[in-house]
C-alpha cells in the first residue's frame, strides 16, 4: 500500500510538468501583448514596457521562461503578476473560498444525488422514478447561470423583501457557511443530476447480481440486503465520478462564484486570463492538477476499502 | 488621453460585465471583509458598491472611476464642482492669473491630514512632481503634460530624463505655491479637482521622490473620512473608512463608509435591492427597467461625462472615410433614438453635440440636421456625393467591450438607408485599433469614445481633433480650428473662452471627423436608509454630503 501511494506520487511529477508546460505554452501563445494588457487602451510607455519585458523575461524564449519559472516554483515562489502583485497574495484565501464552495456541493450532490438515485432505483418504472427522471432532466438543462440569477432573486431578494429576513445572503462570504449554500447548490445542480442517473443505474445492476439473490435467499433483512450489500457494492462509480467532480468544480466554478461575489479562484483565473496575467493562470493550474491527482489517488485507495477483492501492490 | 472601452458599462452580457469588472479580491469565511452585515464591520456604515481598484490607493496612480471613488472620501482636492458643474475653491484659497500662464494657488489654513499635520503647499507640489514623473508610471502622469518641465521627466523613448521635479512648480511659502504652464490656459483651474491633482503628505515618502511601499494600503489623507484598516488590494472585499471628526469642513453626516468590492453589476444591485448594500453609482442594463419602479426617486438618471463616436481617419483612410459629405450622411442615417433605447436599454441619451451636456459650453442639438434621422435625405446626401462607388464601408470595434450589439445596429442603419454594404469587423482589443490608427494603417470606420479628464470644452475638442493631437486618431487638422482653441484658452475666463470653443466645435461638427452617436449617462440607485445622495461630472459620490434616512 505505502509503496503503492509513493509510486502514484512519483507518477505525478512527470503529469504536473507535462499539464503546466502546455497551459504555459497556450497562455504565451494567446494573441496579443501581456504588457500592452496591463495598460489596457492607452499605449504604454515604452520604456516602462522594456523594463517589464525585462524583468518578466518576455523577451526569452518560451522553453528559458519555462525553465525560470519551474525553478521558482521549486523554491515556493509562484512569482508576481505584471502589477507587481506576488501570486501568493491573489491565492490568498482564494482556495479556501473555492474549497468550500466545492466543499459545499459535493456534499450537496452527494447527499440528493444518491437518494434520489437510490429511491428511483427501488422504484423503478413507478411514479417516483418518472419524477425523478423528468426532475433531473429540468435540472441538467438548465444552465448555472439561469439558476443562479433566478434563485438569487427568489430567495435572496424576493424572500426578504416579503419576509424582512434575510434566510440566505444575496452575495458574498460575510454570513460565513450560510454563505455557501445557495451557491453550492447552484454549481452542484447539473453533477445532482448526473448523479441520480448514475445511482440509479448502477444499484438497479448490482439488484440483478447473483450475490444479491443469495443474500434474499438466506433470508437477509431487506435493509441489509440494500444497505450493507447492494449500495456499498454500486458505490465504485459513484466515488469516482465524485472524486473526479471536486477537480471539475473547483475549476469550474467562475459563473456560481461571479453571480454570487464569492472571492475564489475560478473569478481570478477568469480575470488573469483575460488580463493576460500569465504567472496567475499557470499558478492556478498547477494547483488544480495538484487537487486532481491527489483526489485520483484518494478515489483509487477507497476502491479497495468498498470492495476487498481490489489490492494495491 | 482618455479614451475608453467602456465595457464596464456597457455588459452586453453577464459575462462580459465579468471580463472588465471581474477584480478578484477576497476575504475569508470569517468575515474580515465582511462590512456591514451581521459578521462585524461597522454597523454604521454606508455601503457602496464599487470594482476592484486597479491599483492601490494612490492618488496619481489612479484613473478608473472605482479607485477615485475611494479616494475622494480620502482626499479632498483644490477644488470641486458645484451642481452646475463649475469649479469652486476647496482647499484653494484662491487660484489667480495674470496671463493665464502663471498660476498663483494659495491655500486655506485650517485643512489637516488625518496624522494632524497641516496640508501645506509643498504637499502638493511632492504629489504633482511624484506623478509627472515618468520614471514612477503613474497612471495620472499624463495629466501634467501642460506644465513648464514635464518633457523633461518624460523625455520619450530610449531618451534619459534630465530633471526629478517639475521646473514650471515653485513654493513660495506653506500656503502658496505657482504653476508654470507650457502655454496660456484658462481652463486649468477646472483640471484641479481630478484625483491626480490631489496633495500628498510627508508621511506618504519615505524619501524625497520615492513613496512608501505600505503607503497605498494605508493611505493618509487630507478629506473627510480616514481609512480605519489598511487594505490589501487583491485579498481584502472591503475598503473601510470611518469619518475624520477633525476635518476642517465640519464633520461628515455619517459615521463611516464601507466600499464593497463587486465583480458583477447584477449581483450588487441584487444585494442593493435586499437591503445589503446602500449605494449604486451604476447600474446593470437590465436592472434599469426595475430601478426605475422600485426605487422611485431614490433612482439617479444623470448625463455623465462620455460620448460614443463613429470615426474616420479622415487623410488615410478610404475613400468614404475622406469624404465629408459621405460622413454627413452615414450620420443622418443612424437612428441614435432607438439605438439608445433599444440596444442600451436607455442608459445612453442620443448625442447632439461634440461636447458633453455635463460641462458647461454644451448646446443642445448643437449639432443639427446633421444628427437628425433623415433616412431620404441621408441616402440623397450619400448618392449625390457618389457614396455608392466608394465600397463597403468598414466598422471596427473592439470585441471585449461589449460594442457588438450597437455597432451591428449601426450597420444595418446604414445598409438599409443607404443601401451599401457594411462590414462590421471586430479586433480583439481596443489598443490594437488605436495603434493601427496611429500608425496609419486604418483605413475603415471605427467605434471611439472619450470620457473627459477636467470639465472644460477644450477637453473635448483639443486632444482629439488639434493638429499634434495626444488622441487625434481621425488626423483632422485645420489651422483655424486651432488659433480659435488657443484662443479659448488665452480668454481671460473659462466663460469668456466658451464662444472660441464653440467656434471650433462648430468647425468638426461641419466637417464630422467623429459622428457623435450617445452621450453616455450616470444610472444610479441608493436605498432608504440613506438621502442626499448627489454624484458629481466624474461619477463619484458626494458621500461627505450623504445623510442617514
Amino acid at each position: 500500500m505505502g509503496r503503492y501511494i509513493i509510486r502514484r506520487l512519483l507518477q505525478a511529477i512527470p503529469v504536473l510538468l507535462g499539464t503546466t508546460f502546455l497551459i504555459f505554452a497556450i497562455v504565451y501563445a494567446l494573441p496579443g501583448d501581456p504588457v500592452q494588457a496591463l495598460a489596457g487602451d492607452r499605449r504604454v510607455d515604452p520604456v516602462f514596457a522594456a523594463a517589464l519585458r525585462e524583468q518578466f523575461h518576455l523577451n526569452d524564449p518560451l522553453i528559458v521562461r519555462y525553465g525560470y519559472y519551474v525553478r521558482d516554483i521549486f523554491s515556493g515562489d509562484f512569482g508576481q503578476t505584471f502589477r507587481g502583485l506576488p501570486v501568493s497574495t491573489i491565492f490568498e484565501g482564494k482556495f479556501q473560498v473555492t474549497f468550500k464552495l466545492a466543499a459545499t456541493a459535493l456534499i450537496i450532490e452527494a447527499i440528493v444525488g444518491v437518494l434520489f438515485g437510490f429511491w428511483a432505483a427501488l422504484r423503478r418504472g413507478g411514479w417516483e422514478d418518472k419524477a425523478i427522471l423528468a426532475f433531473s432532466l429540468l435540472l441538467v438543462s438548465v444552465p448555472t447561470l439561469v439558476s443562479g440569477f433566478v434563485l438569487q432573486l427568489a430567495i435572496g431578494v424576493k424572500l426578504k423583501q416579503l419576509t424582512g429576513t434575510q434566510i440566505l445572503p444575496v452575495a458574498g462570504v460575510q454570513d460565513g457557511l450560510r454563505s455557501y449554500l445557495l451557491p453550492g447548490f447552484v454549481l452542484a445542480t447539473v453533477s445532482i443530476a448526473y448523479l441520480t442517473r448514475l445511482t440509479r443505474t448502477s444499484l438497479m445492476e448490482t439488484l440483478r447480481a447473483d450475490f444479491i439473490r443469495t443474500a434474499v435467499a438466506k433470508g437477509l433483512p431487506r435493509r441489509r440486503v440494500l444497505g450493507r450489500h447492494a449500495l456499498r457494492n454500486s458505490l465504485i462509480p459513484l466515488v469516482t465520478y465524485l472524486g473526479a467532480d471536486l477537480g471539475t468544480l473547483m475549476g469550474g466554478a467562475v459563473i456560481t462564484e461571479a453571480i454570487f461575489n464569492l472571492p475564489g479562484i475560478g473569478q481570478q483565473l477568469f480575470q488573469s486570463v483575460y488580463l493576460r496575467e500569465n504567472s496567475v493562470v499557470v499558478g492556478i493550474v498547477t494547483v488544480l492538477v495538484l487537487i486532481y491527482i491527489v483526489a485520483n489517488l484518494v478515489v483509487d485507495l477507497l476502491y479497495a476499502v468498498l470492495d476487498p477483492r481490489i489490492r494495491y501492490e | 488621453m482618455r479614451v475608453t472601452k467602456g465595457a464596464q458599462i456597457v455588459a452586453g452580457t453577464a459575462l462580459l460585465a465579468l471580463a472588465v469588472a471581474a477584480c478578484g479580491g477576497s476575504s475569508d469565511s470569517s468575515g474580515t471583509g465582511a462590512g456591514a452585515t451581521a459578521a462585524g464591520g461597522n454597523p454604521n456604515a454606508v455601503r457602496v458598491e464599487i470594482a476592484e481598484p486597479q491599483h492601490d490607493l494612490i492618488p496619481g496612480n489612479t484613473t478608473e472611476s472605482s479607485g477615485a471613488e475611494v479616494l475622494n472620501a480620502l482626499f479632498v482636492g483644490l477644488v470641486d464642482y458645484d451642481a452646475e458643474k463649475k469649479p469652486y475653491n476647496r482647499v484653494a484659497e484662491s487660484i489667480e492669473s495674470d496671463d493665464q500662464t502663471t498660476w498663483t494657488v494659495k491655500l486655506k489654513d485650517g485643512y489637516k491630514w488625518h496624522n494632524g499635520e497641516p496640508v501645506v503647499a509643498q504637499n502638493f507640489v511632492d504629489s504633482w512632481n511624484y506623478t509627472a514623473n515618468g520614471a514612477n508610471a503613474q497612471e495620472g502622469n499624463y495629466f501634467f503634460g501642460s506644465v513648464e518641465g514635464y518633457d523633461e521627466l518624460n523625455p520619450g523613448e530610449g531618451k534619459t530624463a534630465t530633471a526629478t521635479t517639475l521646473k514650471g512648480l515653485k513654493v513660495v511659502d506653506d500656503k502658496t505655491f505657482t504653476v508654470k504652464l507650457k502655454n496660456p490656459f484658462s481652463g486649468f483651474p477646472t483640471m484641479l479637482g481630478y484625483t491626480a491633482f490631489y496633495p500628498l503628505p510627508k508621511a506618504a515618502f519615505e524619501s524625497e521622490g520615492k513613496l512608501k511601499a505600505d503607503y497605498g494600503g494605508n493611505p493618509v489623507g487630507n478629506g473627510p473620512f480616514k481609512i480605519s484598516k489598511p487594505w490589501k488590494r487583491g485579498s481584502d472585499q472591503t475598503i473601510s473608512l470611518v469619518r475624520d471628526d477633525a476635518f476642517k469642513e465640519g464633520k461628515a453626516k455619517i459615521d463611516a463608509v464601507d466600499f464593497k468590492i463587486y465583480t458583477d453589476l447584477s449581483t450588487a444591485f441584487n444585494d442593493l435591492r435586499a437591503g445589503n448594500l446602500d449605494i449604486m453609482d451604476q447600474l446593470p442594463p437590465e436592472g434599469i427597467a426595475t430601478a426605475k419602479n422600485e426605487f422611485g426617486d431614490r433612482y439617479i438618471e444623470q448625463p455623465s461625462s462620455g460620448i460614443g463616436y463613429i470615426g474616420f481617419p479622415t487623410k488615410s483612410g478610404a475613400e468614404y472615410a475622406k469624404n465629408a459629405d459621405v460622413r454627413k450622411a452615414i450620420s443622418m442615417a443612424i437612428d441614435r433614438k432607438t439605438i439608445t433605447e433599444q440596444v442600451f436599454s436607455g442608459t445612453r441619451v442620443p448625442a447632439d453635440d461634440l461636447i458633453s451636456p455635463v460641462v458647461s459650453g454644451y448646446r443642445q442639438g448643437a449639432c443639427g440636421e446633421a444628427c437628425t434621422y433623415d433616412p431620404a435625405k441621408a441616402k440623397q446626401l450619400f448618392d449625390s456625393a457618389g457614396g455608392g462607388k466608394m465600397g463597403p464601408i468598414e466598422l471596427g470595434y473592439n470585441a471585449d467591450g461589449g460594442h457588438k450589439e450597437w455597432i451591428e445596429a449601426v450597420a444595418n442603419n446604414l445598409r438599409t438607408n443607404l443601401g451599401v454594404e457594411v462590414t462590421p469587423k471586430p479586433v480583439e482589443k481596443f489598443a490594437s485599433i488605436l495603434d493601427d490608427l496611429g500608425d496609419r494603417k486604418w483605413s475603415g470606420a471605427f467605434r471611439m469614445a472619450w470620457l473627459m479628464d477636467y470639465p472644460s470644452p477644450e477637453n473635448y475638442l483639443r486632444p482629439q481633433y488639434g493638429t499634434g493631437g495626444s488622441s487625434n486618431y481621425s488626423e483632422f487638422s485645420d489651422k483655424k480650428f486651432d488659433e480659435l482653441v488657443t484662443k479659448g484658452d488665452a480668454a481671460n475666463s473659462l466663460e469668456e473662452g466658451i464662444k472660441f470653443y464653440q467656434q471650433a466645435d462648430d468647425m468638426i461638427l461641419k466637417e464630422l471627423p467623429y459622428i457623435p452617436v450617445y452621450f453616455y449617462q450616470t444610472n444610479g440607485a441608493y436605498s432608504q436608509h440613506v438621502k442626499n445622495v448627489k454624484i458629481d461630472p466624474f461619477e463619484r459620490i458626494d458621500l461627505f454630503n450623504v445623510e442617514r434616512a
